[in-house]
């Protein structure tokens, strides 16, 4: 009994030290956690600090980065106002080459050339264009290509002439010299045509591109319809001027005039339409005429024009077909001298009517490629009884959006008259450097 | 006495014809885009205040819209010419602006408004010399086929129509809020659907895709044609095709405004995908929206792929 009671109390002993080691175990381990605790938040609160130092440091650096943010975005706005002045003013320049070989020499057919083999650079043009102020834009072009007699190359001043770029109610004024819009394609640049040489009939009724120094003011009605209503008044219109030096009248500048409209027949078809007129004083050398001498008085002319194109709008840098055709009438008015002696009674001022047109179309079949056929027919102006008939078929190579060749065909025959038909070849080389830019009109 | 008669009726009926054309006055803000994906953005934004009219309907190629005068009333009655910018419109809209006789659209004027604000271009050339093609001086803009850099031109339409109309100013936000959550999420959904494609090559005919393979990690290795604008020679072809087979590239893209005879010819002797991608809303059947056009794009891209392994 007294052992097993010993042995109890051994137990007793043993617990109760086992119970102290393991209390003190316990107290050991909560005091290391308390530090551990307390460590770790000292942690915290050092990370927090540093959290809170680095939010201070952003919210510090956020005023210079958002300030170089605005500067970076500043660079890049300047650059791209910058970019389109950086040919200050934008500058092209235009090179036109024909190689051709006529049977006949070439009068009235655009510049005379001589019969045979012949090399003729029609284009040297030089285009500079600007903005003047807010309220214009300036531009020039100049050309020089060789004189068809001497040779020698002349620069010409072709075009220099200030268009508003922001009058009230769609109007538009241009002032200068410049081409003047009467019909389609006789204020176009020899280079923009869609065949090589320009229509027989603005060449023979107009004179070439419409030239003219003056004035011309157009307004873009306020319709939902496209309807542009031009007018103009200059000194000249074509290639003659009227006798400059001497004292002129106001009734004696040529004035011209145009209405333009335009219909979407779908979303492929398109129709564009106008009709022109001119009037103005003449005086003009004297030339053979039907019975006589004629001298040119008075110039009257009006036209037709229309322009029928099928574009495509997926794939019309690929395909598209367009018909065009301005057809003229002349109603100029002469002085008939039957003897041909100036001052014998005999003279007599009368109108000759006669009637001139053009018609072509263009097909595009590829990128690259395009071809058709510009047919011309023209009665005399100074009313000789004659006609002249012409047809050219003309394929283009559009090597890119810079570069082109044209072979041309044009067999040009005439009634009523002793001259002989003529065959020729053209072809013409162009190409363009610098800028170049899509206006309105050239479209 | 009669011809005092004649004009006066002349006179009447011409003043009749021009109030019966004359264009109803709307209460609504007259905004034109260039293309069919920032009409997209402009209607989600403008909402009830706006009348959106596209130039291009959708199935053109970016620079060959062709300059309709029918155009340019449109235009002359516009208060806002919203337009991609960075001279993605170079060869249609100077032209229509110096028709239109509206001030308001000139460069830097309250109406322009210029998408590409905010926009960090890429491919911008060292040399605008037209031996490098029809090069955009200002980089790439092709760049709303990121769906990412589009939220900036939602974000500049919005500016412009604050801008320009502060009564609306918290309709526009909202509007712009509201379609931006739901390009966010959409721009989600596109990069998980994306993730196969991650590191496939391919070639399109026009340079339309370098901020998409951007986005979605694609490798845009060259193009069909040999510079921009400019037609692929026999030469050119040749090369595009030994260099694809040598990195066995899996795709050629074609963008419908481009004739299929080449890309096609391109993917058969490669062994290539052919796959037809729109570049703006409208280019292809059922891509009405920003949204449905670029879901089109991923998934016909995504849906190419298991053909090609």
């Amino acid at each position: 009994m007294d052992r097993l009671k010993q042995q109890l109390k051994q137990i007793q002993e043993s617990f109760a030290k086992e119970q102290q080691e393991m209390q003190a175990r316990f107290e050991r381990m909560v005091r290391e956690q308390q530090a551990q605790i307390k460590a770790l938040q000292q942690q915290i609160a050092a990370a927090t600090n540093a959290v809170a130092g680095v939010m201070k440091t952003n919210q510090a650096l956020a005023a210079p980065l958002q300030e170089m943010g605005e500067k970076v975005a500043q660079v890049v706005e300047a650059q791209k106002k910058v970019r389109p002045s950086e040919f200050n003013p934008s500058i092209g320049f235009v090179g036109d080459t024909l190689f051709s070989y006529n049977r006949r020499a070439a009068t009235g057919e655009g510049p005379p050339r001589v019969g045979g083999w012949d090399v003729f650079q029609r284009g040297m043009e030089l285009n500079v264009a600007a903005s003047v102020d807010p309220f214009a834009q300036g531009y020039a072009v100049l050309n020089a290509s060789a004189d068809a007699q001497t040779g020698e190359a002349n620069v010409e001043v072709e075009e220099a002439a200030l268009e508003t770029a922001s009058l009230p109610a769609n109007l538009e004024l241009k002032a200068g010299r410049f081409f003047g819009e009467f019909g389609r394609l006789s204020y176009i640049h020899d280079h923009e045509l869609p065949f090589v040489n320009r229509p027989l009939v603005l060449n023979r009724y107009i004179g070439g591109e419409s030239q003219t120094e003056g004035v011309q003011a157009s307004w873009l009605t306020p319709l939902p319809q496209y309807l542009d209503v031009t007018a103009g008044l200059g000194d000249k219109f074509g290639e003659d001027s009227n006798s400059p030096g001497a004292y002129r009248a106001f009734s004696q500048l040529d004035a011209w005039g145009r209405v333009s409209t335009y219909f979407d027949l779908s979303p492929n078809w398109q129709l564009e339409g106008g009709v022109s007129g001119l009037w103005g004083p003449r005086t003009g050398s004297a030339e053979q005429a039907a019975g006589g001498t004629a001298i040119a008085r008075e110039r009257r002319l009006a036209g037709v024009d229309i322009k029928v194109s099928y574009v495509p709008l997926r794939n019309n840098q690929f395909r598209s077909l367009v018909w065009g055709t301005e057809l003229l009438h002349s109603g100029n008015r002469y002085l008939f001298d039957p003897d041909g002696v100036p001052g014998s009674a005999d003279e007599y001022q009368a109108g000759v009517g006669c009637w001139g047109l053009y018609s072509y179309a263009t097909y595009k079949w590829h990128r690259q490629w395009s071809g058709g056929c510009l047919f011309d027919w023209l009665e005399d102006p100074q009313g000789r009884g004659r006609q002249t008939f012409a047809f050219s078929p003309y394929l283009t190579w559009a090597i890119s959006h810079w570069h082109f060749l044209r072979l041309q065909y044009t067999h040009t025959d005439y009634s009523g008259a002793d001259l002989r038909a003529n065959d020729a070849v053209f072809l013409q080389w162009c190409w363009i450097i610098g800028s170049h830019a899509h206006g309105w009109q050239a479209r | 006495m009669k011809s005092k008669s004649f004009s006066f009726w002349l006179l009447t009926a011409l003043a009749a014809f021009t109030l019966a054309a004359w264009p109803a006055q709307t209460a609504k803000i007259q905004v034109i885009t260039t293309f069919t994906d920032l009409a997209d953005f402009a209607r989600a934004v403008g909402g009830r205040h706006v009348e959106v009219f596209s130039l291009a309907t959708g199935v053109e190629d970016t620079h060959g819209i062709p300059m309709k005068p029918s155009f340019v009333p449109r235009l002359n009655r516009a208060d806002l010419l919203v337009l991609v910018g960075l001279g993605c419109e170079h060869t249609f809209l100077p032209g229509l602006i110096e028709a239109s006789r509206n001030p308001r659209l000139a460069y830097g004027h309250s109406g322009y408004v210029d998408c590409s604000v905010g926009i960090q271009p890429v491919e911008v050339p060292l040399s605008t010399d037209h031996s490098q093609g029809d090069v955009h001086p200002y980089g790439n803009p092709h760049y709303l086929l990121d769906p990412v850099l589009a939220k900036t031109a939602v974000s500049n339409i919005c500016h412009a129509l604050v801008q320009n109309f502060p009564q609306y100013k918290p309709d526009f936000e909202q509007n712009r809020d509201a379609y931006l959550a739901k390009l966010n999420a959409k721009i989600a959904e596109w990069e998980q659907v994306a993730k196969v494609l991650q590191g496939i090559e391919f070639v399109s005919y026009h340079e339309h895709w370098p901020y998409f393979a951007d986005r979605f990690g694609l490798k845009y290795i060259g193009t069909i044609e040999l510079k921009p604008g400019i037609d692929p020679t026999p030469r050119h072809i040749e090369e595009l095709v030994m260099e694809m087979k040598a990195d066995h590239v899996p795709v050629v893209v074609r963008e419908p405004q481009f004739p299929e005879k080449v890309p096609a010819l391109i993917a058969k002797q490669t062994g290539a995908k052919l796959v037809k991608l729109p570049i703006m809303p409208g280019g292809v059947p059922d891509t009405g929206t920003y949204l449905e056009m670029m879901d089109y794009i991923i998934h016909t891209m995504v849906q190419a792929l298991p053909k090609l392994s």
